[in-house]
């Protein structure tokens, strides 16, 4: 009948649209998240490959390369330090040192090639300060005690997404705790009171709009709030002072697409991805000129005095016992 | 309406001539059987297999084992762990709360729709099924644009008389169940609109002219004609409400319902075999209420299917 | 409508439902001017919404572009799908249908309660269940849609179902056959006829049903393959509320007009669109 012949061809242009284009996997790959929006347009241009959005957080997408280990889906894969620590040692990845490797500095990078850093972040107070209703802007993790922020604070859930993860396991270093973590795990209880939730899905969007006051996130997204979307977002380095975000990248093993995922990895260490990466306020690892505009916008140094790198190999070791922990103790109890 | 109450509707019609009709027109519906023995019974039944093997993943790594496990032990845990069994408390009482208030708020615009005419009944008919037809998540979404914390609502009322009316409201357990509303309703108004355009008012004429008030009237001829459509709304809309996962991966931020957790140990832990225990607890409490409803209702109500 | 007014009852019936409608309605019109206008336009404090940048005009689409550049790929699959779900209810679910209510043969009844069994159960709980039964293929697009066909098939069957259960087609095929129209002419000049009018009812259904889908493509996507909604909810999260609300309204775009069809062609006898959210 009719009907179906024009359902057909419709359908056959359809099919054929999608069979031309070259594509490259990467897990974590959220648009507004680090600009990788803007990176994968870029790279698009530069070579005609599309690297499509892909919304998983950091353990997600380390849970699904394990899961897809017989089949592998995914040619590349971006996370927290910490899980991309994790994942190469779960055998999760391909060693290769993209072009320009030699140039990150030997604690952000695995020396075999398994994982590297791409850029960093800290994790800062994100707040909204409209959203405060006329209270105070914290300028500590203890401020953030204070039950006048009742109801007002979020961070991401640390099963699911690596800078929820690099926050609960560093807050114990960050107020000097002991290796028990029991520093760590004492602040956390006490501040679940004002807890507003454990988002499990990203919250850029309602940090934008004031429905999340305070989110405990990478500066870098701060930043973008403030200067790209022109929310009344500041930025908050902690007064105890704060832990780096390495954000890391590797080649999967068995990736489906390994050339083009080569090249992919390749391009995102040069100059010109690096720089659209700090249009997101994300460090760049690679040293580029970002011009007298952008580098103004970023925090002075000044604000990163007291910074500490975390061990990301205890952290890699202890990641599961520790996401159970967190279970346990904290999220259990709300 | 739902399967169970399919085979009262009347009975297939005998268009064939004898035994020798041709048997091979059943072949026709080979494709259909094929497609839902592949997608919806082998998946059932590999979950149900699955749930019974030891659990795995992030939060099982390195301990646990096959000591402690026996066949029931995903579910065991499902109902010793308090934060799985307050997400059911909250799936199950959500679920009631909703199906009971669809069910009663949807009678009157079924009513409208049913027995009279008026201009602008298609656009209003329109509008109701809109909510119907959208994603949980854009449900979600148009919850927290209107009552989130910096919900439409509470701006308004802000702006208008100073203080910020029902703010974060769709966050708490009424938020939520004014969302889940929100696409139930349309559910029951249709379900229930072709139910009582099905009421012949002579009945109800006849109960008047013997001096029957309205609402002797109401409570003996139309309810109980009306009351096989008013519970399999019910049914319905508390099978849909339990498994809904769309309204509350945007909304649930307070408290946690089953289809969250079921998500969270897929996408995060991992534990397939719990996960696989929760999906195989959740069917079977839909497939349990239908079930029930459906025999309940044969029992107390001819076969005149309302 | 003012003899409508004469009649007890009416008047309050009428008030609660256009009360319900504006609820429902609300929303909508949120969303709809928050894609176009500058937030400012909607007589709210404007500090705490995002702001769309500087001294733009009234009416904005760049959202739209931008929804468009990043998520055109999701967008043309979810039509892709969608078309596909009803090219193949039609194909399957016709023929199924018409054996379903016509035939009478062991097991029909148990056939039927499983074709609208979807329908009551949890989506995600059966996404689950084929995400583990068809690990290994995982990554296919055509597994995203099976799971549309689960959803839609239902629909399709039923509706029909039903237009062959109505008195007139039962009694013009046995008037035919009495006239002595053999199968094949029963079936093309008296059967599918009446069901016409059920079958395009219908598809646009299945079209809104795939098009809207959630629950089952949400843990079915893949990077390569994604639907529509969950380019949606990536916007929900991780985007400004004008992009947000962009995104909505090309969703809206597709399911308004396919309803005020359903709703023109007057399939209003039972004709019931459901999500599964």
């Amino acid at each position: 009948m009719k009907r179906f012949s024009v359902l057909s061809a419709v359908l056959a242009c359809a099919a054929t649209t999608f069979a031309q284009e070259k594509v490259v996997i990467q897990y974590d790959c959220i648009p507004n998240y680090a600009n990788w929006g803007g990176v994968t347009a870029a790279y698009f241009k530069a070579s005609g490959v599309r690297v499509p959005p892909d919304m998983k957080g950091s353990s997600a997408a380390m849970a699904a390369l394990e899961l897809e280990k017989a089949n592998p889906q995914a040619d590349t894969v971006y996370y927290n330090g910490g899980i991309g620590y994790q994942a190469a040692q779960k055998g999760l990845h391909e060693p290769y040192k993209p072009e320009g490797f030699e140039k990150i500095p030997d604690d952000l990078k695995d020396p075999e090639g398994t994982w590297f850093t791409v850029h960093t972040a800290h994790i800062a107070i994100l707040v909204n300060t409209s959203a405060l209703g006329g209270k105070p802007v914290p300028r500590s993790f203890a401020d953030l005690l204070k039950p006048e922020y009742k109801g007002m604070v979020v961070y991401d859930d640390p099963t699911i997404h690596g800078t929820g993860f690099t926050f609960v396991y560093g807050i114990n270093a960050i107020l000097g705790g002991g290796s028990d973590f029991k520093a760590g795990f004492d602040y956390l209880k006490a501040l679940d009171a004002n807890i507003l939730n454990y988002a499990k899905e990203n919250s850029y969007n309602e940090l934008l709009r004031g429905e999340i006051p305070i989110w405990i996130n990478a500066d870098g997204n701060g930043l973008k709030a403030r200067h790209t979307d022109k929310a009344p977002v500041e930025v908050v380095i902690p007064k105890e002072g704060t832990v780096v975000l390495p954000m890391v990248m590797a080649l999967v093993k068995g990736a489906p697409r390994p050339e083009e995922a080569k090249k992919y990895l390749d391009w995102l260490l040069g100059d010109e991805a690096q720089k659209v990466m700090a249009e997101s306020y994300f460090r760049p690892i690679m040293k580029v000129d970002l011009g007298p505009g952008l580098s103004s916008q970023f925090l002075p140094d000044s604000a990163y005095a007291k910074v500490q790198a975390l061990p990301l190999k205890e952290m890699a070791a202890d990641a599961d016992d520790f996401k159970a922990r967190w279970t346990r103790e904290i999220r259990a109890g709300r | 309406m739902n399967g169970s109450l399919a085979p009262m509707e009347a009975a297939p019609l005998a268009t064939g001539a004898g035994p020798r009709r041709r048997a091979w027109e059943l072949l026709l519906a080979l494709p259909l059987a094929v497609v839902f023995a592949a997608f919806l019974l082998y998946p059932i039944l590999t979950i149900l297999l699955t749930s019974l093997k030891p659990g795995s993943g992030v939060l099982h790594s390195g301990g646990g084992g096959s000591s402690s496990h026996t066949i029931f032990s995903n579910y065991l845990e499902l109902f010793r762990d308090p934060i799985y069994c307050e997400a059911m408390l909250h799936s199950l009482v959500l679920s009631a709360s909703v199906a009971l208030g669809a069910t009663l708020l949807c009678l009157g615009p079924a009513w409208l729709f049913a027995r009279y005419e008026f201009p602008g009944k298609r656009l209003m008919r329109a509008g109701f099924a809109l909510p119907m037809s959208l994603s949980g998540i854009l449900v979600g979404f148009l919850a927290v644009i209107m009552l989130g914390r910096v919900g439409f609502i509470p701006q308004m009322s802000q702006g208008l008389t100073g203080k910020a009316w029902l703010s974060g409201a769709a966050y708490q357990l009424s938020g939520l169940v004014i969302a889940y509303l929100y696409f139930e309703i349309p559910r029951g108004v249709v379900t229930l609109e072709s139910a009582l355009s099905k009421f012949d008012p002579r009945l109800d004429a006849a109960a008047r002219s013997l001096g029957a008030s309205r609402w002797q009237r109401f409570l003996w001829i139309v309810l109980p004609l009306i009351a096989p459509a008013l519970v399999a709304t019910f049914a319905v809309t508390f099978s849909v409400s339990l498994g809904s996962f769309g309204v509350a991966l945007v909304l649930s931020k307070r408290f946690s319902v089953l289809p969250l957790e079921l998500f969270h140990q897929v996408v995060a832990i991992t534990n397939f075999p719990l996960a696989s225990a929760m999906a195989v607890f959740l069917i079977a409490l839909a497939l349990a209420l239908n079930f029930a409803l459906g025999r309940w209702m044969r029992r107390h109500f001819s076969l005149r299917h309302a | 409508m003012r003899e409508n007014l004469r009649r007890p009852g009416f008047l309050p019936l009428y008030a609660f439902t256009l009360v319900l409608w504006l609820i429902v309605m609300s929303p909508f019109a949120v969303v709809v001017l928050g894609a176009f206008l500058q937030t400012t336009f909607l007589g709210l404090s404007t500090e705490q919404w995002a702001r769309g940048g500087d001294g733009e005009s009234l009416f904005s689409v760049k959202w739209f572009g931008y929804v468009w550049g990043l998520y055109r790929g999701t967008l043309l699959f979810s039509v892709k799908l969608a078309l596909l779900s009803v090219l193949l209810c039609l194909l399957i679910g016709v023929p199924g249908g018409m054996v379903l209510a016509r035939r009478q043969f062991p097991g029909r009844d148990l056939l039927e309660s499983i074709v609208l069994l979807p329908l009551s159960l949890p989506g995600i709980a059966l996404s689950i269940g084929i995400l583990q039964a068809f690990a290994i293929v995982r990554g296919e697009w055509w597994l995203i849609l099976a799971g549309h066909l689960l959803y839609t098939l239902p629909f399709m069957v039923r509706m029909v179902m039903d237009a062959l259960r109505s008195f007139d087609v039962a009694a013009l095929e046995t008037a035919a056959r009495s006239l002595g129209a053999g199968y094949w002419q029963r079936l093309r000049w008296v059967v599918l006829p009446n069901l016409r009018h059920a079958m395009v009812a219908a598809s646009l259904l299945v079209f809104c049903v795939s098009w809207g889908e959630f629950n089952i493509s949400f843990l079915l996507n893949t990077p390569l393959n994604q639907t529509f909604p969950a380019a949606l909810y990536a916007t929900y999260t991780t985007n400004s509320f004008q992009v947000s609300s962009a995104a909505t309204v090309i969703f809206l775009g597709v399911v308004v007009p396919a309803l005020m069809a359903i709703q023109w062609l007057g399939g209003g006898r039972g004709v019931k669109l459901e999500q599964g959210v």
